[in-house]
């Protein structure tokens, strides 16, 4: 077996990527408009909503980037995933019940329209808007660069396609994406969510096993490798300190609350009361993935420290050499299946939104009224948003890294803090004023820019995300608390006492 | 008892934005946020443990205590404001009490091994660390319960579901006039 390594993971991703395209062409026939394309026409059951959910907030950036960050600064990275407890419980807590209700009430399908609804505001709808415009940019070209170079190294490992460039890698993958995204809409998305979900939880537990038996006093001897070369980087702060450790626990945990791509699929359920399975399945899912995270990274760094293998090149390089030094073939074959299955799931999920931020949210904020024919503009926007995302890729792999960059400074921190107040706790409380929320998200956005750009380092590893949120959340109930009440909607005042 | 509730988180993210302007204007130390390890590219040593949280480790155990303050505030936002009974104020209270014992049991494990250097294990991982990975990840399993377990008697109950089912009902008439 050993002998068809390569050729077993490239079977493996193929496999699963015929599987996205036939999901795609049998989902086409059940998108007839653009509230199916968009929220699956509010009629998803418990099981496929919580796969859904936990398959898209877990990324390529859990499976490549997090075994890194424990290579690289130990424990310190565990807190950004040991917090999606928490998180998930205050994301059902504050958001699923409302947000399901106002979609409901208003026929909303999207999360600008939400909170629209929620403060009566088109200012409010369309700076969500363009926030999820722009962080759907960042993380979109992010994970189509990480998607074709994964796919780069895993095919250049064969005969057939020892010199495939990476500019068919990004074509390859982003037509698969594109193909399933454009004809089935959400429902593509979700039902592939259900399989990628499964992949990545069977990948996460297999890695866990395989991990406990690389030495032979299994996880504790590894952890007590690490802990003897460099106390810290084994203790709960690891090496990035305590204020970047409790940054992430703030930022990630909280912050879940007011990711665009996951609120949105807690609009999508056929029955509120779905939400009370929904909560512990997604977690169960997360924390089984999550898995492939924590093992792989303190083996990796373990291994380098006791010479079992020579040092990373890169970082990122510790899920990769973890597969093709300690795992067999058929396992790696289903870890690489899940990595791109973690990758497409997050990708699809940022395509739907930010199609309908562009088609949908934009133009009712400034003309009033949506685009005749959104279906069609639909799927014609997604084709060129994946394409824009994927030049911005190529762009920032080959010419400059910046623009990429940038955008991805809008990304989990930038949602945390400009969505979060306005969403999770708007729809608590009555008080909540529009422009306690323009002040919040505006805030949000400067603040990162502005430590992005001007690249602020803070000491102890303050985090710039940290910073913005808690200023966002200071001037959302603090401008809310000084402004006039807002006069609600009677269906909203309804929605708000339930 | 909603007004109250949304100035207690208020005056708490308050207090924990001063706590972060005291740990920035602090005296920093060389390996606040790591250091690069002396032999391996690409890994990050944490260094002197002592060091690092000498000017703001009693700072930083009250943020955190103070964050889990308020994910127990907001997690009571979240339930409507008639539900919130004795009951639930008690249970939420609990719930505080958990979190806030496993954080100390975190924070003073590792003053313990910041002084003797040496740890035990708990299923694989150094104590304080177990307590970081098993106790955080599970330390949130009383809100979960609460909302899986509770979630007829605090989050929708069958009055919010005729409630909500009858705004529907009324919506549908008004848009057929």
């Amino acid at each position: 077996m050993e002998a068809y390594r390569q050729e077993i993971i490239v079977g493996a991703v193929v496999i699963y990527m015929i599987f996205c395209v036939i999901t795609g062409l049998w989902a086409m026939r059940r998108t007839k408009n653009s509230s199916d394309f968009f929220i699956a026409g509010r009629g998803l059951g418990p099981i496929v909503v919580s796969l859904a959910l936990f398959s898209s907030t877990l990324s390529g950036f859990g499976f490549v980037g997090g075994p890194g960050l424990v290579y690289s600064i130990g424990v310190s990275s565990f807190w950004m995933i040991v917090i999606s407890s928490t998180g998930y419980a205050l994301g059902f807590f504050l958001v699923a019940k409302r947000i399901r209700m106002i979609a409901d009430v208003r026929n909303c399908i999207s999360l600008p329209d939400v909170v629209a609804a929620r403060y009566n505001s088109e200012a409010v709808r369309f700076l969500i808007a363009v926030t999820i415009v722009l962080g759907v940019m960042g993380y979109l070209a992010t994970q189509i660069l990480a998607m074709a170079v994964v796919m780069q190294a895993i095919l250049s490992g064969t005969e057939m396609f020892a010199n495939i460039g990476l500019v068919t890698c990004v074509v390859i993958s982003s037509a698969v994406l594109i193909f399933y995204c454009v004809t089935g809409g959400i429902i593509a998305s979700v039902y592939t969510d259900v399989v990628q979900g499964a992949i990545m939880m069977i990948a996460g537990t297999l890695i866990l096993l395989t991990a406990m038996s690389v030495f032979d006093g299994g996880m504790q001897e590894a952890t007590s490798i690490i802990l003897a070369d460099d106390g810290e980087a084994m203790m709960p702060f690891g090496a990035a300190g305590i204020m970047a450790s409790l940054g992430w626990f703030f930022v990630f945990g909280l912050g879940l609350a007011g990711q665009p791509h996951l609120v949105t699929k807690m609009m999508m359920n056929k029955k509120i009361s779905d939400n009370r399975s929904i909560l512990p399945m997604s977690l169960f899912g997360y924390v089984m993935a999550a898995l492939l995270w924590v093992s792989i990274g303190v083996i990796m760094r373990a291994a380098v420290i006791d010479g079992v293998i020579s040092p990373l090149s890169l970082p990122d390089d510790a899920a990769s050499v973890f597969l093709s030094v300690f795992t067999n073939p058929l396992l790696a074959g289903i870890v690489f299946a899940g990595l791109f299955a973690a990758i497409m799931s997050t990708s699809d999920a940022f395509l739907n939104i930010g199609t309908a931020a562009i088609i949908h949210d934009i133009p009712k904020a400034i003309r009033g009224h949506s685009i005749k024919n959104e279906l069609f503009w639909a799927r014609v926007v997604t084709v060129i948003l994946a394409i824009v995302a994927a030049s911005f890729a190529l762009y920032s792999h080959f010419q400059d890294a910046t623009l990429v960059a940038i955008l991805g400074a809008f990304g989990w921190g930038t949602f945390a803090a400009s969505i979060f107040p306005v969403l999770a706790i708007g729809l608590n409380w009555k008080g909540a004023t529009a422009l306690g929320a323009i002040s919040a998200i505006v805030s949000a956005l400067l603040i990162n820019f502005i430590v992005q750009l001007a690249g602020v380092v803070l000491p102890y590893g303050i985090l710039g995300g940290l910073i913005a949120f808690v200023v966002s959340l200071i001037l959302f109930i603090g401008v809310s608390l000084i402004t006039k009440k807002p006069e609600l909607d009677a269906d909203m005042e309804a929605v708000l006492n339930i | 008892m909603r007004s109250k509730l949304i100035v207690v988180i208020f005056t708490t993210v308050l207090i924990m934005a001063g706590l972060l302007i005291a740990i920035v204007l602090a005296d920093s130390v060389p390996n606040g946020a790591g250091l690069p390890h002396p032999e391996f590219n690409g890994m990050q040593a944490g260094g002197d443990g002592a060091a690092r949280l000498e000017h703001i480790g009693g700072l930083a155990f009250a943020f955190q205590c103070l964050l889990l303050l308020l994910i127990v505030c907001l997690a009571t936002l979240g339930v409507a404001e008639q539900r919130r009974s004795p009951e639930l104020w008690a249970y939420m209270g609990g719930t505080l009490l958990f979190s806030l014992f496993v954080w100390y049991q975190m924070y003073s494990g590792h003053q313990a091994f910041l002084e003797t250097g040496t740890t035990n294990y708990f299923m694989g991982f150094p104590v304080a660390t177990a307590w970081q990975v098993y106790g955080t990840w599970l330390g949130a399993i009383p809100l979960i319960i609460l909302y899986t377990v509770g979630f007829r008697k605090f989050i929708f109950t069958e009055e919010d579901e005729r409630k909500y089912e009858q705004l529907l009902a009324d919506i549908a008439a008004r848009s057929e006039q």
